[in-house]
């Protein structure tokens, strides 16, 4: 038993740790630095520079011009870049559309949406929850029906993040209400610039623009955009559940906040109190670093069996659920750690134009906004009861 | 005397067995595997005649993946000198029938050219109950079969196998010429636990590993498997409060009396 | 990185599943704690010649040279069993301490009777006024030109009764609460001026109050530096205690999870209800991250060093507080048998609170994180 290293692996580990304090896009880099909120330009400089090195497809086939990354390296890479605080992927296109496409469509859609995905030139978004669907999921009402070469969409997706942001969006619509409601539900791509498709803001608890609810009034779609099979939509999105969860618990960028909070508690910043004196605040910090320390080695666990060829153990199930759970409670020791400065409401001393008043320490006020709109990981990708119920099902076969 | 005893690595009995969703066979993911019990039985009986003084060489035997050398190890572990490991990796059959393995164990006995030769009388995974007597047959060797004792007596050069059999009925004890077959049954004996110290040293012990190929068997498959269904669930069990409430429960629940 | 067991302790693991299944079951356990030694002497001499008491010790010895990874596969299946037998107090303990602390001549005689089966031992720390300090120790050793005498009180030291050699932690030199000045002392526990008081323990095991009179002991190994040893075993020993927890804690989850699939309440098994279904979903995380924090702790605490000490604490805050959720649920789902002494839930229940008590509970070494935190 043990965690090593391989020397190629730590090689790769020096490559990407290389990169990533040299190679990221000035513009970038300078926000991370100064703590400032990533625009789109600057989401889409970061991910194409992960392009121009070959590394935005890290769960690709070498094919389709993916790395072909082992799930170390994966993990690694992970790592890295929660260590050097680089902003997130955004999934939607890389990680979840993608393999769908690749896996699911057909050449011509291969050819036609695969390179401007990887080279992050088209921003995708997702279209599955809707407002009477949500954990049951395949109660979807948003309907395709065929008419000649087309099919017309009607009906309403919504919690689409960064929706406003998109320039397609991929959708499970129903296509057919007979049998199994799973069995009628088709996986179809949409223009988002199509006639008929508008985007309602939805303003979460932080006071920002996240999230969207996205309408489909007579949008002409045509049937080239259907994924694979009519009526096998449901069984595509759920491969794709189950064969992505690398880094689904944030595990290294838990770490990483977790280890900003503790050097912050050595050095208090501006004469704020030491809560290190706190007892009451460090055994929340205590236990919630030892829940972090376990749920890192859950993950290297399910990591060392797929990097030895077995399938993942039960232990897998848990990532979602813990991962989130560690996230907020982070979150949670954060807030604490701001004290009275969590009250200021000043989102815009995080934007690179805004010239509001700054409040010190620059962190603070963010805290906050940032505990509201997080009680968001418990809900999505699967609240974490639907996480039990499966967890119930499968694995303690209930 | 040497003798050769032959194991299969087969789902752990322990383990609650799970068929796929789509019934094409037993699902193996994840799902820990052992040496089939009746084979732990016919190990120790080889190791208990090399300790009474019978036997001189163990020389265990199995033919599966990569994997089953864990069980080979374990055969080492608990007291066999060395292994042989015919390695079916290679094959696009997953599944290999017991004529196969018979051949396959003929052609092993043919090099091996042991005075006994014992074997487990079936594997738990597919209850066939084969492998022995075709083994016999094609090796042209007697069988003793299902045993609940094995006796060796007579001098070098003259020695004779005692088999006590579990019948319908009763115990047959038969009188075989060496060398022979045998394939034990439950009560042979109380297999050993692997002592700590012996499962280090059996990591140095030699096994060979060959090819069905190298051995100048096929390994076609006539026998197609065609649907796995799992047993019907059981029903929990209950308490009882009285001699009388179990008997009206088998009377009327139950039926199982009248 | 693999975390995969290899083949030896793959083997090492079904042979102790076997024992258990085949020479350990539920009311063999019970005759066991009820009978006048409290264990099978037949079973130590099994262990013995399973070589499982050799199992840490260096081949200079006759031992194995097993690792802390190999212990904690074993202790985890005698979890699984509830196994009385005083493994965890002579070899774990007793045993470790005279491998790190003893002299050369010590070593080669005491631990070649103990992987033997001859020879058992029990570590006689723990004081009333601490329960896990390694350094607030009363007890002190004198020494005149007979040797060393020893004074003093000695709280809870389990496996005492039947312990051939008790290994004694006292102070020489120094006061409470320093690391130096400690020393080991073997003591014959049969001797004049030892005052035992046995008592079983509530989880089936046997311990005792040990009074010390000014009583004949010998030194082992050198004087004074003992603390350092004295850790590393006690870093050794939350490793191997929390091994036993996560099998105590994997069987408590097993037998919930089979029990709620045939126990019928309002015409349907209970584990059909969501409000259970959850709770199990919870005990199973808390059995895996306890697994997970147990293979960091033995990777860690094998390293050594000042990272031992931190993380073989982190791993017993753990595995207290998921196995008080894991026991206390266990019994919950099983309803009133959960609270029956006849079925054998209970009992893991029993053992998986004990074990919270051990080394230090889950509060003592929550504070200790806390300290070392505020000190650095």
């Amino acid at each position: 038993m043990n965690i090593d290293l391989t020397g190629d692996e730590l090689a790769f580990r020096d490559e990407v740790r290389a990169f990533f304090q040299n190679e990221l896009p000035p513009q970038v880099m300078e926000k991370i630095q100064r703590g400032l909120r990533i625009s789109r330009d600057d989401q889409i400089a970061y991910q194409q520079a992960l392009h121009a090195k070959g590394w935005a497809g890290a769960n690709w086939p070498v094919e389709y011009g993916g790395t072909g990354w082992s799930a170390t390296q994966k993990y690694i890479f992970n790592n890295e870049a929660a260590t050097a605080q680089a902003p997130r992927i955004i999934p939607f296109g890389l990680t979840m559309v993608a393999p769908v496409i690749y896996t699911f469509g057909n050449e011509e859609q291969k050819q036609r949406f695969l390179p401007d995905i990887l080279a992050s030139k088209v921003w995708w978004c997702q279209g599955y929850s809707e407002p009477n669907a949500g954990s049951d999921l395949a109660g979807l009402k948003t309907r395709a029906v065929r008419d000649g070469d087309h099919y017309i969409v009607n009906g309403t997706k919504t919690w689409t993040t960064l929706g406003h942001y998109a320039d397609w969006i991929f959708c499970l619509v129903r296509t057919s209400d007979t049998g199994k409601k799973q069995e009628g539900i088709s996986f179809l791509l949409i223009d988002m610039n199509s006639p008929g498709v508008s985007v309602t803001p939805i303003i979460t608890l932080d006071g920002r623009r996240e999230v969207n609810e996205v309408n489909f009034e007579d949008v002409r779609v045509p049937v080239e955009n259907l994924v694979g099979e009519e009526g096998k939509g449901w069984t595509y999105a759920k491969v794709l559940l189950t064969h992505e969860r690398t880094n689904i618990a944030g595990v290294a960028s838990s770490k990483q906040r977790l280890k900003r909070l503790r050097e912050m508690l050595s050095e208090p910043p501006l004469g704020m109190p030491n809560l290190i004196d706190n007892s009451v605040f460090m055994a929340r910090v205590m236990e919630t670093e030892i829940e972090l320390k376990a749920l890192e080695f859950t993950e290297l666990r399910v990591l060392s069996a797929v990097s030895t060829g077995k399938a993942p153990g039960p232990e897998s199930s848990i990532l979602k659920i813990k991962g989130t759970e560690v996230q907020q409670m982070i979150d949670e020791l954060y807030l604490e750690a701001s004290g009275h400065y969590a009250l200021p409401f000043v989102p815009e001393q995080y934007e690179e134009e805004g010239d509001g008043i700054v409040i010190e320490p620059h962190f603070a006020p963010n805290t906050a906004p940032h505990y509201y709109n997080n009680r968001k990981v418990t809900i999505f990708g699967g609240t974490n009861e639907i996480q039990k119920n499966i967890i119930a099902k499968a694995v303690l076969e209930l | 005397m040497k003798i050769v005893v032959c194991v299969k690595r087969v789902i752990d009995y322990n383990v609650k067995i799970r068929v796929k969703p789509d019934h094409s066979d037993v699902d193996l993911t994840n799902v820990k595997m052992a040496m089939n019990p009746f084979c732990e039985i016919a190990v120790e009986e080889a190791v208990r005649l090399k300790e009474s003084g019978v036997a001189t060489e163990v020389v265990a035997v199995t033919i599966g993946p990569k994997a089953a050398q864990e069980q080979l190890r374990t055969a080492l572990a608990l007291g066999a000198d060395r292994a042989v490991h015919i390695d079916t990796s290679a094959e696009a059959n997953e599944r290999i029938e017991s004529l196969t393995v018979a051949k396959l164990l003929a052609k092993v006995v043919e090099e091996e050219q042991p005075g006994l030769v014992i074997l487990g009388k079936q594997a738990i995974d597919t209850d066939n109950n084969q492998t022995g007597q075709m083994l016999a047959a094609l090796a042209g060797l007697p069988q003793g079969t299902f045993a609940s004792e094995v006796k060796i007596s007579g001098d070098e050069g003259d020695k004779k196998l005692q088999v006590t059999r579990e019948i319908d009925g009763g115990l047959q004890t038969i009188e075989l010429s060496l060398p022979a077959i045998v394939t034990t049954d439950l009560r042979l004996n109380e297999p050993r636990y692997a002592k700590l110290p012996d499962i280090m040293k059996a990591k140095k012990k030699p096994m060979d590993v060959k090819s069905p190929a190298d051995l100048c068997i096929e390994v076609a498959s006539k026998v197609t498997l065609l649907k796995v269904e799992s047993p019907a669930e059981r029903k929990g069990g209950i308490k009882v409060g009285s001699v009388d409430e179990l008997v009206d429960k088998l009377k009327n629940e139950a039926k199982v009396i009248s | 990185m693999d975390f995969a067991l290899n083949d030896i302790q793959q083997m090492l693991q079904d042979s102790a599943a076997k024992f258990i299944q085949n020479d350990y079951d539920f009311e063999t356990r019970r005759r066991l704690t009820e009978s006048e030694l409290g264990y099978s002497e037949e079973n130590w001499k099994l262990f013995a010649e399973l070589g499982w008491l050799a199992l840490p010790f260096d081949e200079a010895y006759g031992g194995l040279g097993g690792s802390l990874t190999d212990l904690i596969v074993l202790q985890t299946e005698l979890g699984r069993g509830l196994v009385v037998e005083p493994y965890f107090s002579t070899v774990v303990l007793g045993g470790n301490l005279i491998q790190r602390h003893g002299s050369e001549s010590q070593q080669s005689e005491l631990l070649e009777r103990l992987i033997a089966g001859e020879l058992k031992l029990a570590f006689a720390q723990a004081e009333p006024q601490c329960h896990s300090s390694i350094t607030d120790i009363e007890t002190s050793a004198e020494r005149s030109e007979e040797g060393y005498h020893i004074t003093g009180h000695k709280a809870v030291v389990l496996g005492a009764p039947s312990a051939d050699l008790l290994v004694v932690a006292a102070r020489t030199s120094g006061n409470r609460g320093d690391q130096n000045g400690l020393s080991l002392f073997l003591v014959d526990p049969a001797q004049p001026g030892v005052t035992m008081q046995a008592y079983p323990t509530n989880d089936g095991f046997r311990g005792a109050e040990i009074r010390f009179d000014s009583v004949k002991a010998t030194l082992l190994g050198e004087v004074d530096s003992a603390y350092d040893a004295i850790q590393a075993t006690l870093n050794d020993a939350i490793v191997a205690l929390s091994a036993e927890a996560v099998g105590v804690m994997e069987k408590l989850l097993n037998a919930t999870v089979e029990f709620c699939k045939v126990r019928k309440q309002f015409g349907q098994p209970i584990g059909k209800f969501q409000v259970l279904q959850h709770r199990m979903a919870d005990m199973f995380m808390e059995c895996e991250q306890t697994r997970s924090m147990l293979y960091f702790g033995a990777i860690t605490v094998a390293g050594g060093g000042e990272e031992a000490s931190h993380a073989a604490s982190m791993l017993k805050v753990k595995v207290g507080s998921a196995g008080r959720l894991v026991g206390q649920q266990a019994v919950q789902l099983h309803g009133g048998m959960g609270v029956s002494d006849e079925l054998d839930v209970g009992h893991f229940f029993k053992r998986i609170t004990m074990i919270n008590t051990l080394l230090g509970s889950r509060d003592e070494h929550l504070q200790r994180l806390i300290r070392n935190a505020q000190a650095a």
